[in-house]
């Protein structure tokens, strides 16, 4: 696009008469190259900025003398063999814990309520759904001090209730997003199976949520990964330290009085893993569900 | 009308219960509040409620450790006098406030930079630099926060890239380096946004101000610009949102220090709750940012209930 509009533009201008050194044609594809060398420039320079924090988790993660520095790696895979055993690696387990049963409260409660906040007719839908989005937009992570007030009068400072109160947090956003995938469901199926005396779990079941799948399973992953990267919620809110999620241990990492540099880029880079896969396996789910984009067409 | 409903099931509906009921409505189904409760039953719970009892937190006299952790009770406008005369949180806020407006505007200008220039490069670099921006994005923030104070201690990657690898950037400008890093953790979302609404700009509109002669800079403010202030607005209201409540990135980085330098409000709420044990007063200065929040999020519900 942006191309043509180039071309216009220097084709308008060299009907104007002062070219007198280079022919016409020369001077315009000479122009869209300086530009388009310029433009890659610059690109090159933001990717090296945006590359350069990230490199030393690469590199560090596989030296076996890694420092704070960024050098060539002294190649082996100490490290994550390190990072993989006794209470790092339950560590990771625990997020897994935190992270699915959190995500699989908000998905299945979200779905039935986004099920029926598209379909159904009723009352003060138009308050809840403002409620929906208001609570969707506001980070409800900074509840966690009645939060743990709240806990910690019923003994419940620990992995399962902290599961769902992170679901909690990702609920309204995923309600959100589910919601307008089942509305652009086509009714008819619906009602065919309404026809059949289907019940409304078995609409649900059989209909909606098969139809609805895209949307669900990116809202499933805005969850996952909400729970999964989650800080402060765990840091607070869970007590005992074998049930501690990765972040936390990610954190007591820095605060040892020997920092153990490659352990922690290794930890980290397999703690990222997961979100890095789902995004890439949900690539496309996110482009039409999760971002905004087109959605807000001007 | 849910035992009409049910007689329907096991006898089918006989011709007065069709006149009765009017099928050409929508009628209100009980079963949908079977559907709704899990939902708002759970957000009651964990959201309003625990933000009822913040509120009454607040004025309370509620400590982590000791006597008034377990005798404590209303104590009316005292933590707010306290608040008032806090120079702490003052300064907290301040802070606050750079690191959310400078996350903004970091965010809205490198993401639309990045999301037209690359609508332009070469696919190969396309692939490159936006899958290296929205890795970025994606990584969790105790990840980031963990690389970011890797590449600017001494002897990091930032350090060395300006020629100064001794030089612990990180301790000389600590604001500065947060908000980048914040920056850099959210610019992937607002590329990925304003890259979809740039091309859903029709291309017919910007070859009419090609062909009037527009400069480049006129075709951006008369037209690109309006056409992408609903997407901008958006990722302003998001980036401000979650800037607010960025409590892991800067507690990885910095503990908000040295001194208050990067003790955004979250981080002093932290503090006061959980270091001083005034969870009363960290409460306190969590409404303040409820507020805050409140403030964007109505804003953001305004711009996205239109889209309903």
């Amino acid at each position: 696009m942006s191309e043509i509009v180039d071309e216009s533009a220097t084709t308008l201008e060299v009907t104007a008469p002062s070219s007198p050194v280079l022919p016409p044609e020369n001077r315009a594809t000479q122009r869209t190259r300086a530009r388009s060398a310029t433009l890659h420039l610059i690109l090159g320079a933001l990717g090296v900025l945006f590359l350069a924090p990230m490199l030393w988790l690469f590199l560090a993660s596989i030296d076996k003398n890694a420092s704070w520095g960024i050098e060539w790696p002294h190649f082996s895979l100490i490290n994550f063999k390190h990072v993989l055993t006794g209470s790092l690696l339950h560590s990771l387990w625990n997020s897994v814990v935190l992270a699915v049963i959190s995500t699989a409260i908000a998905s299945v409660t979200g779905v039935f309520a986004a099920y029926s906040l598209s379909r159904r007719k009723i009352p003060f839908k138009g308050p809840l759904l403002l409620f929906i989005i208001f609570s969707s937009g506001v980070p409800l992570a900074i509840m966690v001090i009645p939060v743990y007030e709240i806990f910690s009068r019923f003994g419940f400072l620990s992995i399962l209730p902290t599961a769902v109160f992170l679901s909690v947090t990702s609920l309204p956003f995923e309600v959100y997003l589910m919601k307008n995938f089942i509305d652009a469901v086509p009714t008819d199926l619906e009602e065919a199976a309404r026809m059949e005396r289907a019940s409304t779990f078995q609409v649900l079941r059989r209909v909606v949520i098969p139809l609805a799948m895209p949307g669900i399973a990116a809202a499933s992953i805005f969850g996952f990964v909400n729970a999964w990267g989650s800080f402060i919620v765990p840091l607070i809110l869970i007590s005992p330290s074998n049930q501690q999620p990765a972040p936390i241990a990610i954190y007591t990492f820095l605060t040892l009085p020997k920092a153990e540099f490659g352990n922690i880029a290794a930890y980290s880079l397999v703690f990222c893993l997961p979100v890095f896969i789902l995004y890439a396996v949900s690539s496309r789910l996110f482009r039409e569900g999760f971002v905004l984009g087109g959605g807000v067409k001007g | 009308m849910a035992s009409l409903q049910t007689m329907d099931t096991i006898t089918g509906p006989s011709m007065s219960e069709l006149w009765k009921t009017r099928h050409d409505k929508s009628r209100y189904q009980w079963s949908s509040f079977g559907l709704l409760t899990p939902a708002f039953g759970l957000l009651i719970i964990l959201f309003l409620v625990p933000m009822g009892f913040a509120v009454y937190l607040g004025l309370t006299n509620l400590t982590l450790v000791g006597p008034t952790a377990v005798k404590w009770g209303f104590t009316g406008m005292q933590n707010l006098e306290r608040l008032k005369s806090d120079t702490s949180f003052w300064s907290s806020l301040r802070v606050t406030g750079v690191f959310i407006v400078g996350s903004i505007v970091g965010v809205v200008i490198l993401g639309y930079v990045l999301a037209s220039l690359l609508m332009r490069a070469q696919p190969w670099m396309r692939m490159i630099v936006g899958g290296i921006v929205v890795v970025a994005w994606m990584m969790p923030a105790v990840t980031a926060g963990m690389t970011w104070y890797a590449s600017t201690t001494g002897g990091g990657a930032f350090s060395s890239l300006i020629g100064m690898p001794n030089t612990n950037l990180l301790d000389n400008n600590p604001l500065l380096v947060v908000t980048l890093a914040s920056v850099w953790s959210m610019t992937g979302f607002a590329m990925l946004v304003m890259g979809a609404a740039l091309r859903n700009i029709p291309s017919e509109a910007i070859e009419a101000a090609t062909v009037e002669n527009a400069s480049s800079w006129q075709r951006f403010r008369m037209i690109i610009l309006p056409l992408l202030r609903p997407t901008m607005t958006a990722i302003v209201l998001l980036t401000g949102l979650l800037a607010l409540a960025n409590f892991s990135l800067i507690y990885i980085m910095t503990q908000g220090g040295p001194g208050n330098d990067t003790n955004i409000l979250p981080l002093y709420s932290y503090q006061q709750a959980f270091t001083y044990n005034n969870l009363a007063y960290g409460a306190l200065i969590g409404n303040v940012m409820v507020v805050i929040a409140t403030i964007f999020g109505v804003f953001y519900v305004r711009i996205t209930a239109r889209r309903l």
